[in-house]
């Protein structure tokens, strides 16, 4: 084996991309200007450290795409941040904005440290250092930076002070990721697991079967699935069994119910990072299994919302007849091999950056309030969540009917159509 | 009636007590009153005896001190009398009576109680003292007098001095004289010397100049003229020394005379502590501290004192004398249990902790912030009481349990305690208990023990012994049975199997061990029902744990929790302290949200002063329940706000709020590190070690409850890196970021090749080795195999730099490796286990950085990749990546020997090598765990009970065992695994299972004896049938599946 022959995660979201430029028949203008980022920064964050020295860090940002609106992504403090891993990260945030047709194009930055050697103070350095570096080329109208591996709130309200520093104004809208109160919106713990069941629910009716006639099994006990499960029993459906991680056994467990488990009755004796209590759990009645238990259950959906890579061609095979759905409310749950067979077995796949791309759009609400300084009730920031969501699954069920094709595809597909053709609106191409 | 009667009597008794420590108090009221004259005090003396006396309107006193005699008004001779001597320095100077007019009973009665006696000789003794101290100070006036300016004029002071000792203390007055004779000699004057041969003051023959030429013992000559003599030596004095000189020389003599009682009662061997204790308290009330000493006494009593009450131990002597006061030893006596004849120590924590104490105390005279650190109240048991309270309770023979085999002992060790818990305590003992209680109140209290072993072992010999917390609750009589409960229990421990176990292994069988008890009160607040300290914790001088490379060794390491500190000492697996780098503290390990809510502590230990049980309970009931009562909570949490972490204000209302342990307040706000700092560095350099320290806080004061040297933790020692390994046993050298700590033996490596991983062209591929590292983690033997790959293990972001894997992927390796392995010009940085740092350190998981490309560094890439890779052979669904991953069984390619990782963080190296196997003892979670026949054992009893199955009668077709039994890795607790291939038709399952059940109990009781593991069965057994096979069910994988995954057993037909 060559080196040049080595895993690059740019080379392998341009191949990606390539195949379905292929599908589209995207002529040679488009293609090349979305197989590269439109433009990259790399610059230099000098920072006094805490014993008196000053370092220097490598800050990163790459604008892949923006025909569509302001580029969107998170800022990364990774030790061994590469060029294109980023470029990578970049351009799929473009196709996720695309695939919920909100008006934004795709962005990532960062920069090369590793936080565990940082005290807060010079990480707060390096923060307004990049807001310093970059004020020029980011802000509301331009790019909107988000958190990302290892930055939180605290971050970016550190980059967002600096910046209005240098603006000489308040511009909440320049950064996502704010605590509410500080420019975040309401909405955004359910954002993801609602999303999921919203395509959910769409997709049961466009097969004709009433959420109250179903059942479903749910893989992981954390965020996404906690919503997911609450919104699916209030559309009257029934999970009767979720799958959770043991942190004292280092493995997982399936707790089953036929009758439906209670999420109310669960969240009491689960932890916060969705460790449900065993004991207690048989306790109540729970029937506690093998964690693989949970992909082998005779329900009509499945939704993998832990771990990427779970449902792999060991686990596929056990996978019932019953199964009409499959919603991925993690980040690439379905490895290739398992999406051969599930294609075969005519099970419908809601592709994860379609099902969970709930949290993104309450992203870009978070934006779209805080550029106007005004904001939402929870109530209504669902609601609209609800209709984006909505209208993007339609979007992409209807191509994925119409031209026969599986749905990871077609979601594909409208994202990259809708970015080629904002780029040819514009004349760009 | 009677029973009123009885009652009556007790109360005149102890009114007679009280009346009797009244008068006591009042003469020493009078005895201390620096105002009155001498006569006056005697006389107001006189008047206030009789108040002591049952008949204090019949009742006169006499006193006659020297040529002095003092009476009670009217005083009239009488019959009924009591005397008691006065003397001073042993010599009777007078006496005290106190009689009555009349005889007080009609009847044939003694007319003073024993009690009365008794008092009386008190009085008499003090008096006595009194009178030394008032010659004493008669003297010093005299001195003082003396050495003022405008009187050195007068040659003949200092004679005057010796002339009133000469009267007061003759005793003294000589041996001064024969010091200024021993003087004159030094200064080379012949008359002295000539004085000296022919005197007979030199009391003991050893003063004695002994002619050589004359083998016959010398006669004393005996000069009758004592003025003469004397005169002689007072005039040589004042030829040859300066009056100046004379008076200082004289001065000091006196003051040292009177620390000799307390010299010569430490001095002597056999002296008790009781007599020590006497001695101490006499001397303290003679001279305390305010009377100068000179240097060489002090020191010589301290360095006694300490080699009586602590230990033998050079090293610690010379440090303690620089700091211990003699007034500690004062504070000390009255907090010791002791039988009159006890001869021990206080054992091996008591030392630390007493060391510990005063150091600190000594440094903050000058450091402000070392102020008010506070030790808890403690009440020490001698170590020799357990030998007492044996022989008390004709226990003796116990003592040779040590020499029994190990599981005699384990099965004789649960009815050991049964036995000590239900025995007497010798009544001496009892009582000091009693009065311990008394001190400490219904504070709850932890019973440690303090044995002498626990001394010479430090550290890795803790934790062997008991440690009981007792809430200690309730009447007088249930605390003192709880207490006596407790202490029997840490006494019964000294013969328990696993330090036995521990101390056979190290060839300390023969110490003579004996077992000292500290009795300390637990810090902490009352709350609810709980009773626990806001927080406590471990703090170490060096850190071996360091999650960043700016993190020095010297930085320190915190482990810091909510509630009593159990949960910090000890590692729990499933809950996480917090940790913290004194020298680094803005460098915290948790840098995300989910890092936060994952690595910190969920659970707290406290009292249950209720059920007065010692219990584990959530954090999140007791902030639920208690938020407001809990002192200085606020600087404990930290409030989750938004995906945010940020200390709590006024508003927040803390029980309802979503909230983390982060001690984050307690960084921040207070001076917390800059104290711990201080503490570790000031017992650093006072120990010349680097100490580990116990600490615990009740909100408001700061505490101390242990000190030790951190270089005999167990585990944490520096190994002794070998120079003469050639360079093809080496595997690999490291000299960066290494950290103490002992790996167990290794038999197999895991080698993810750094080059190889770098070239997989596709993400997929990569996941896969995360995953088949995940599977060689459940198949090799726990903590005996080493994973080394690039670059960052677990990478969150980019998969390129590290294998992808969880820590459960990783959690039964033993140490894990990173490689850093240049890229052209480019090293690359290492994670050091961040992603998983805290779940390592809990596991003891090791972590070592390898840089193979610096210099002088070794790493044997040729041995890595050219021994035989069962990777293969292990995992054939993942054979496609036997080219990146290497599993290398490190006995088979080497003939039988195993790989052997040395550490040393104070120099800063690391080797690993090829070795002969159990060269070197390992320590590993469990002590047992090294005992390499477990698997041996379980194979011999599965093979006997495989051929005693009648297979045809039970439809069982063949049998396998597979798992550690079979991988010969089993440890003392491991179940053995075995599978049956059964004849779906023809299997009696119900009757088979009844038989074999018998079997799998037998053998836990067997395993039970020889290792003291207890087990529900040890057979852990499975069923395929013909199907199962077929469709390569679940464990009919096991069957017929050649030489690496199961051995078949032959069952009884194939006997026949």
């Amino acid at each position: 084996m060559s080196s040049s022959k080595s895993f690059n995660p740019f080379a392998m979201a341009q191949a990606q991309f390539d195949k379905v430029a292929e599908i589209l028949g995207l002529d040679e203008g488009t293609k090349e200007i979305l197989r590269n980022p439109l433009r990259e920064f790399s610059f230099s964050i000098p920072v006094k450290m805490d014993d008196g020295t000053t370092k220097v860090f490598r800050g990163f940002r790459v604008q892949h795409n923006d025909a569509r609106g302001p580029s969107k992504g998170g800022i990364r403090f990774h030790p061994q941040e590469t060029v294109d891993t980023v470029r990578a990260l970049a351009m799929w945030m473009t196709w996720k904005c695309a695939v919920v047709n909100i008006p934004l194009g795709g962005g990532k930055g960062g920069v090369i440290c590793d936080p565990h050697n940082l005290s807060m103070k010079e990480q707060e350095q390096i923060c307004r250092g990049w807001a310093r570096q970059m004020a020029k080329n980011v802000g509301p109208l331009n790019d909107v930076p988000a958190p990302d591996v290892m930055t939180n709130a605290q971050h970016m309200l550190w980059m967002l002070d600096e910046f209005e520093v240098i603006s000489g104004g308040k511009y909440p809208g320049f950064i996502t990721g704010k605590p509410v109160g500080m420019g975040g919106s309401l909405g955004r713990t359910e954002a993801t697991g609602y999303g999921v069941i919203y395509t959910v629910r769409e997709a049961l009716k466009e097969m004709g079967i009433k959420p109250e006639d179903t059942t479903a099994s749910v893989q992981g006990f954390g965020n996404v699935a906690q919503y997911a499960i609450r919104l699916y029993n209030e559309l009257g459906g029934k999970v009767v069994a979720v799958s959770s991680w043991d942190n004292k056994d280092q493995k997982s467990y399936s707790f089953i119910k036929k009758e439906g488990v209670n999420i109310d009755e669960l969240l009491k004796i689960t932890d916060r990072f969705g460790g449900i209590d065993k004991v207690k759990a048989k306790d109540l009645g729970y029937s506690v299994e093998d964690g693989n238990a949970w992909i082998q259950q005779e329900v009509d959906i499945l939704i993998p919302a832990a771990l990427e890579n779970q449902v792999n061609a060991e686990t596929v095979t056990l996978i019932k007849d019953t199964v009409k759905i499959v919603a991925e409310g993690a980040n690439g749950p379905t490895t290739p091999d398992a999406d051969k067979v599930l294609i075969e077995k005519g099970i419908f796949v809601i592709p994860d950056f379609l099902a969970n791309a709930g949290g993104v759009t309450c992203s870009y609400f978070e934006q779209v309030q805080s550029n106007m300084n005004y904001y939402w009730e929870k109530e209504e920031v669902l609601e609209k969540l609800d209709q984006k969501m909505t209208s993007a699954y339609l979007a992409v069920s209807e191509l994925a009917r119409k031209k026969n094709i599986f749905m990871r595809d077609a979601a594909y597909m409208i994202s990259i159509q809708r970015v080629a053709e904002a780029c040819k609106d514009r004349g760009w191409v | 009636m009677a029973k009123n009667k009885q009652l009556s009597e007790i109360v005149n008794d102890l009114d007679e007590r009280a009346k009797e420590l009244r008068c006591l108090y009042k003469v020493e009221n009078i005895l201390n009153n620096n105002e009155l004259k001498v006569e006056e005090l005697f006389l107001a003396l006189i008047n206030v005896i009789p108040s002591g006396w049952q008949y204090p309107h019949l009742c006169q006193v006499k006193i006659i001190i020297r040529d002095m005699t003092i009476k009670s008004e009217n005083y009239e001779e009488s019959k009924i009398i009591i005397t008691k001597n006065i003397s001073v320095r042993g010599k009777v100077i007078g006496e005290i009576a106190v009689s009555y007019t009349a005889h007080p009973y009609d009847y044939d009665r003694e007319a003073f109680l024993s009690e009365e006696s008794n008092l009386l000789k008190t009085i008499a003794d003090r008096i006595g003292h009194y009178v030394l101290h008032h010659d004493l100070n008669l003297i010093f006036k005299k001195f003082q007098n003396v050495s003022l300016p405008e009187v050195q004029e007068n040659a003949g002071e200092w004679k005057i001095i010796l002339d009133m000792l000469r009267k007061t203390d003759p005793i003294l007055f000589m041996s001064i004289l024969r010091k200024l004779l021993h003087n004159l000699v030094l200064r080379g004057s012949e008359e002295a010397e000539i004085l000296m041969s022919q005197s007979s003051i030199s009391i003991k023959a050893g003063d004695e100049r002994v002619h050589v030429d004359e083998n016959r013992p010398l006669k004393k000559k005996i000069i009758n003229n004592y003025d003469e003599y004397i005169n002689a030596i007072l005039k040589l004095t004042s030829e040859n020394f300066e009056k100046d000189e004379i008076l200082l020389r004289i001065q000091k003599w006196m003051q040292e005379e009177k620390s000799i009682p307390l010299v010569r009662i430490l001095e002597a061997r056999e002296s008790t502590l009781a007599e020590i204790s006497d001695a101490i308290r006499k001397y303290y009330h003679l001279a305390p501290e305010k009377f100068e000493l000179s240097p060489s006494i002090i020191k010589g009593l301290r360095v006694s004192l300490v080699r009586r009450f602590f230990t033998e131990d050079l090293n610690y002597i010379g440090i303690a004398k620089e700091f211990v006061k003699l007034t500690d030893f004062y504070k000390l006596i009255d907090k010791m249990i002791y039988q009159p004849t006890s001869q021990g120590k206080l054992g091996g924590k008591s030392s630390g902790v007493f060391i510990a104490s005063n150091i600190l105390e000594k440094r903050a005279e000058d450091v402000e912030i070392l102020r008010n650190i506070k030790i808890p109240k403690t009440w020490f048991v001698a170590s020799d009481c357990v030998l007492s309270f044996m022989r008390y309770n004709n226990l003796e023979e116990v003592l040779e349990q040590k020499y029994k085999e190990l599981n005699e002992l384990r099965l004789e060790y649960p009815l050991l305690v049964q036995l000590f818990k239900n025995s007497e305590f010798p009544p001496e003992i009892e009582k000091g208990l009693a009065a311990a209680l008394d001190d400490f109140g219904d504070t709850p209290l932890i019973v440690r023990s303090s044995s002498l072993l626990e001394d010479q072992m430090g550290a890795s010999f803790s934790g062997k012994y008991k440690s009981l917390f007792l809430a200690n609750q309730g009447s007088k009589e249930d605390r003192l049975d709880a207490l006596k409960d407790a202490v029997a229990e840490v006494y019964a421990s000294t013969f328990a199997p696993d330090p036995i176990e521990y101390r056979a292994e190290r060839g300390l069988l023969d110490f003579h061990e004996e077992m000292g008890v500290m009795i300390q009160e637990v810090v902490g607040n009352k709350i609810g029902k709980y009773y626990f300290p806001s927080y406590a914790g471990v703090a170490f001088s060096n850190n071996e744990f360091r999650w960043s490379t700016r993190i020095k060794r010297e930085d320190g390491l915190v482990r810091i929790v909510p509630g009593l500190g159990t949960r910090a000492v000890d590692r729990v697996g499933d809950d996480y302290p917090i940790l913290l780098a004194p020298g680094q503290p803005d460098l915290s390990v948790n840098m995300t949200l989910e890092d936060s809510l994952k690595y910190s502590p969920k659970r707290m230990d406290v009292i249950n002063l209720e059920s007065n049980e010692f219990e584990t309970i959530s954090i999140d009931k007791m902030v639920k329940e208690y938020a407001e009562n809990y002192p200085g909570l606020k600087q404990i949490i930290s409030i989750v706000d938004q995906h945010r972490v940020r200390q709590p204000n006024v508003m927040d209302d803390i029980a309802s709020s979503d909230y983390v342990v982060t001690f984050d307040g307690l960084v921040k706000n207070t001076r917390f590190v800059k104290k711990m700092n201080e503490i570790l560095k000031t017992l650093q350099d006072s120990l010349t070690t680097p100490v580990d320290i116990e600490f615990a806080s009740d909100g408001k004061d700061f505490y101390i409850l242990q000190c030790r040297p951190q270089s005999k933790g167990s585990d944490l020692a520096p190994d002794t890196i070998p120079t003469n390994i050639p360079d093809d046993k080496v595997i690999f050298s490291a000299n960066k970021h290494i950290s103490n700590g002992k790996v167990p033996e290794i038999t197999h490596i895991v080698y993810v090749d750094p080059v190889k991983y770098g070239e997989i062209p596709d993400i997929e591929n990569m996941k896969k080795v995360g995953r088949a590292v995940g599977k060689l983690n459940t198949l090799l033997p726990r903590k005996k195999f080493i994973l080394m790959g690039p670059g960052r293990w677990g990478s969150r972001g980019d998969i390129k730099l590290g294998v992808n894997v969880t820590y459960s992927d990783i959690s039964n390796s033993a140490v894990l490796l990173e490689i850093a392995k240049k890229k052209g010009n480019y090293v690359p940085d290492l994670s050091f286990g961040t992603h998983f740092f805290q779940d390592l350190v809990e596991a003891s998981i090791r972590y070592i950085p390898l840089y193979p490309d610096d210099k002088g560094i070794k790493f044997n890439e040729e041995f890595l990749t050219s021994s035989k890779n069962i990777f293969e052979e292990l995992i054939p669904d993942y054979k496609k990546l036997a080219e990146v991953i290497k599993v290398i069984d490190v006995p088979n390619s080497t003939k039988g020997k195993i790989l052997k990782i040395m550490v040393n963080a104070d120099n800063n190296e690391a080797l690993a090598f090829i070795s002969e196997p159990g060269a070197d003892l390992v320590i590993t979670d469990h002590v047992a765990d090294n005992k390499s026949d477990h698997w041996k054992w379980r194979l011999t009893m599965v093979e006997n009970l495989a051929s005693r199955i009648d297979g045809d009668k039970f439809g069982i077709k063949e049998m396998y065992v597979f798992g550690s039994t079979f991988e010969g890795t089993a440890g003392p607790g491991s179940d053995i695994d075995l599978v049956f291939h059964v004849d779906q038709n023809e299997f009696k399952k119900d009757e088979f299972s009844w038989w074999v059940t018998g079997w799998s109990d037998a053998l836990s009781e067997m395993n039970y004896i020889r290792t003291g593991y207890k087990s529900n069965g040890l057979l852990d057994i499975h069923y395929v049938n013909d199907e199962d096979i077929k469709k390569k069910n679940s464990y009919a994988v096991y069957i017929k599946s050649g030489a690496y995954k199961s051995k078949k057993l032959k069952m009884m037909s194939e006997f026949k």
